[in-house]
């Protein structure tokens, strides 16, 4: 009984529910779907979009948004592959463009944190700032791999066994290790409590300003993380890579339950909803629905589930 | 049979057997309740009594979930505030329903705007129509005035100006006198006995009970969700009402067994900042409850919030033990020892998605964390301790706090401090808002906190809280102390007398 009623009571329970039925849904309609080599798929698509969601959700809990992640994994991409090139190794481009991402989230912080500047502001500004700053640097050519670094085309291609992607290993071991910080550390803990109500959190003796701004950064590395995988995908920088990949990550993390008003969610909330949108873009996709419809679709899904949601906290 | 058909008359509203269930809780449970048109009828009750889920099916807000209600001889059904509204009901909640961008004649028509003949608004009548009432009620503001510019006062005269453009039959006023000045509530209560002359009904929702007998001509107690008694105010006494509250009678509202003041902890030095607060010194011992009194805007909340470290100080030091506190870190000063409850706890003292025990330990959590990973078992182990210590009403420790009472919530704010161990507690209107039992509960603790030996200063604006906790006064007016007692030489008309000075 009590067991049963902790199953049901989880938050996250709701969108569980949901995942099984539109996965179901999808594996009688195609019977391409429900494919080892399929759901090997699903997992590597969701590796980006997942990662730089459980960055943006710790950020979106502590009560702020980043919305230049799509511009930054256009950025980050220049300094990986230009020192890649240059030096054939792959870890060398890969901290170049973590630091850079990093560097990133250090100034959207110190904006928002020390300026007072609104983030969504702020990061708009920076989303336009780092976009312009790709298309200057690559004059919109984009930046091909000749390092020949065969970890740099595994990262984003390779498979474990020919089915498990390494990408959604880095995927699972980012998001249990980040599901474990927000859960059991004093950090986490702070993280929540800072959205929750920043003022009561300053009475407690936490420097807000501090958490905010590791949060921006973390939020911006993890990004970074997940431009290096795209990089991998495409084998190049390229100056439009990560156009509207920050709507996608909005999407998929509001869709798991995080509230855009900070202080409310889960990581595993977050991991159902890029989940939920993974499934139904490749689902669309093995039923040959038209592109245009697949964002209809998707669109009308997300606001559908926020809505149940909205429903279901008011019947409370 | 005429002498009922004539009290029938004068009834307004009649509630038969009103339940309402919530999960888990029966709020209302088989409540009658009559009012008739030229009364000014209190409701009381602790909190999670039943009051707000009344005033609340009243205002359309809930709907009952059995028996009657009887508005003016009909069985009505009020679904919604539009409902209620056209009735003739007006609630005024303590959060004000206003506009504040607005023009007070623009609030006070809100619902149904004076039209000309072509549809559009009647900006003339509209005004005109504002004045009468305002003057009628003897508010001087014009009707032009934007609302965000009037004090909580007038807002609230706003509010019943409102109920009379629509007429209204029943009044409601959910603790209307909470952030009032002595001077606006003398004022409010002339408009309510007003009102009366209209044969308006008036429902009076209050945790003061000087207020009733001061005001009302019927009593009317609740408790756990059921009626307990009506009364006539003259056939009644204080006691009788207090016992009815809280289903026992309180022998002492004032525990006091903490002893002896020791050393110097806290002390204040000269201490200024630029919005408010002049030249401020003061000390505190351990083992001591300073209480600090001033009226409304006599600067005790900002006081609270400098020593805290969340205002910057212009001018002057504040110590604990010998060194000083950082200006403008409030991490610096809880690592010192020092707490503070705020008065508001909703935006400023819990976090209302957190659960109980998060909320607990939020200040203490590196105590219950090695390296940063908090050990959750042993968390769960603390905070059990103090929801059982404090008898904080929760159905688990990981019900979110928003989910408790008022008292209950206070309760969890200071289990939060007793658990971090401190040096100094500053408690700002521990009580306000908070029902006669739990409010002898605070009390308890507060002596308790000082018994232990912690330095206790409690910012008060209630005169018998003030004298019945403090060991030492200080009076604050105009951000100054203009005043400084001993509990031997304190009496009320030397504390109000440096208060106003």
């Amino acid at each position: 009984m009590s067991i049963l009623k902790r199953i049901f009571g989880v938050s996250e329970f709701g969108l569980l529910v949901s995942l099984v039925v539109i996965f179901s849904f999808f594996s009688i309609s195609s019977k391409y779907f429900f494919t080892v080599r399929n759901i090997s798929n699903i997992l590597g698509q969701i590796s980006l979009p997942l990662i730089a969601g459980v960055g943006f959700s710790i950020l979106l809990i502590s009560g702020e948004v980043d919305i230049s992640i799509g511009s930054l994994q256009a950025v980050v991409a220049l300094p990986l592959l230009v020192i890649m090139n240059a030096t054939g190794s792959f870890l060398l481009g890969a901290l170049a463009a973590i630091l850079l991402g990093a560097a990133v989230g250090v100034i959207n912080g110190l904006l928002v944190t020390k300026l007072k500047i609104n983030s969504l502001i702020t990061t708009l500004g920076m989303y336009y700032t780092l976009r312009g700053a790709v298309y200057l640097i690559t004059k919109k050519v984009a930046i091909a791999d000749d390092s020949e670094s065969e970890i740099f085309f595994l990262i984003g291609n390779g498979k474990l066994y020919h089915f498990l992607p390494y990408s959604a290993i880095l995927m699972f071991v980012i998001l249990l290790f980040f599901i474990y910080i927000m859960k059991n550390t004093t950090y986490g803990r702070r993280i929540y409590a800072v959205g929750g109500n920043a003022e009561v959190a300053r009475i407690m003796g936490i420097n807000v300003e501090r958490i905010k701004f590791s949060a921006f950064i973390l939020c911006s590395i993890l990004a970074s993380v997940s431009a290096i995988l795209l990089a991998s995908r495409l084998g190049s920088a390229n100056h439009l890579a990560g156009q509207g990949f920050e709507f996608q990550v909005v999407a998929a993390v509001i869709l798991g339950g995080v509230s855009l008003s900070g202080g409310v969610g889960t990581l595993l909330g977050t991991f159902i909803g890029v989940f939920i949108i993974g499934i139904i873009q490749n689902g669309l996709g093995m039923m040959n629905v038209y592109t245009m419809w697949q964002l209809i679709i998707t669109g009308v899904i997300i606001i559908m589930a926020v809505a149940i949601d909205e429903l279901k906290k008011r019947h409370e | 049979m005429v002498r009922t058909s004539s009290m029938l008359n004068d009834i307004i509203l009649q509630i038969r057997g009103v339940s309402k269930e919530f999960p888990g809780v029966k709020a209302l449970d088989n409540v009658n309740l009559s009012i008739r048109k030229d009364e000014v009828h209190a409701l009381v009750g602790e909190n999670g009594a039943g009051k707000s889920t009344l005033i609340k099916i009243l205002a359309g807000v809930y709907t009952r979930d059995e028996g009657e209600i009887i508005f003016e001889n009909h069985p009505v059904i009020i679904h919604s505030p539009a409902d209620s509204l056209r009735l003739g009901i007006k609630v005024v909640f303590q959060e004000l329903a206003l506009i504040p961008h607005m023009t007070v004649a623009e609030n006070v028509f809100l619902e149904s705007f004076p039209l000309k003949k072509n549809k559009a608004i009647d900006w003339d009548k509209m005004s005109q129509k504002t004045d009468e009432i305002l003057k009628s009620i003897g508010l001087s503001i014009s009707p032009k005035d934007k609302v965000n510019k009037l004090t909580v006062s007038q807002q609230q005269m706003v509010e019943i100006a409102r109920a009379l453009s629509h007429e209204a039959k029943l009044v409601v006023m959910d603790e209307p006198t909470s952030a009032l000045t002595p001077k606006e509530i003398k004022f409010l209560f002339d408009v309510i006995r007003k009102l009366k002359t209209l044969d308006i009904g008036i429902l009076y929702v209050t945790h003061k009970l000087e207020e009733v007998f001061e005001l009302c001509d019927r009593v009317t107690v609740l408790r756990d969700g059921k009626l307990i008694s009506s009364r006539n105010i003259k056939e009644t006494n204080t006691d009788e009402v207090v016992k009815d509250m809280v289903g026992r009678s309180i022998k002492t509202l004032f525990p006091k067994t903490h002893v002896g003041k020791g050393k110097a902890v806290l002390s204040v030095e000269n201490l200024s900042t630029e919005k408010k607060l002049k030249d401020i010194n003061l000390k505190v011992h351990s083992g001591e409850v300073v209480g600090i009194f001033g009226l409304l805007g006599a600067g005790r909340t900002e006081l609270a919030k400098a020593i805290f470290g969340l205002d910057a100080i212009t001018e002057g030091n504040v110590f604990i033990d010998g060194q000083e506190l950082r200006s403008g870190s409030t991490s610096h000063s809880t690592k010192m020892g020092l707490g503070l409850l705020t008065e508001d706890r909703k935006e400023e003292g819990l976090i209302l998605q957190m659960s109980v025990a998060q909320n607990i330990t939020l200040p203490s959590i590196k105590d219950f964390s090695t390296f940063g990973f908090i050990r959750r078992k042993l968390e769960a182990k603390s905070s059990n301790e103090f929801v059982q210590k404090l008898r904080i009403k929760t159905p688990s420790l990981r019900q979110k706090v928003m989910f408790l009472s008022g008292g209950n919530q206070q309760k969890v704010l200071l289990a939060r401090w007793l658990m971090k161990k401190l040096k100094v507690i500053i408690l700002d209107e521990p009580t306000r808002g908070i029902d006669v039992g739990a409010k002898a509960e605070i009390h308890r603790l507060i002596d308790e906190l000082a018994k232990v030996g912690l330095a206790v200063i409690v910012m008060t604006s209630e005169m018998p809280e003030l004298l019945g906790v403090s060991d030492n006064i200080f009076v604050m007016s105009d951000g100054r102390i203009t005043g400084e007692f001993e509990k031997r030489s304190a009496t009320q008309e030397n504390i109000l007398a440096a208060a106003i000075s």
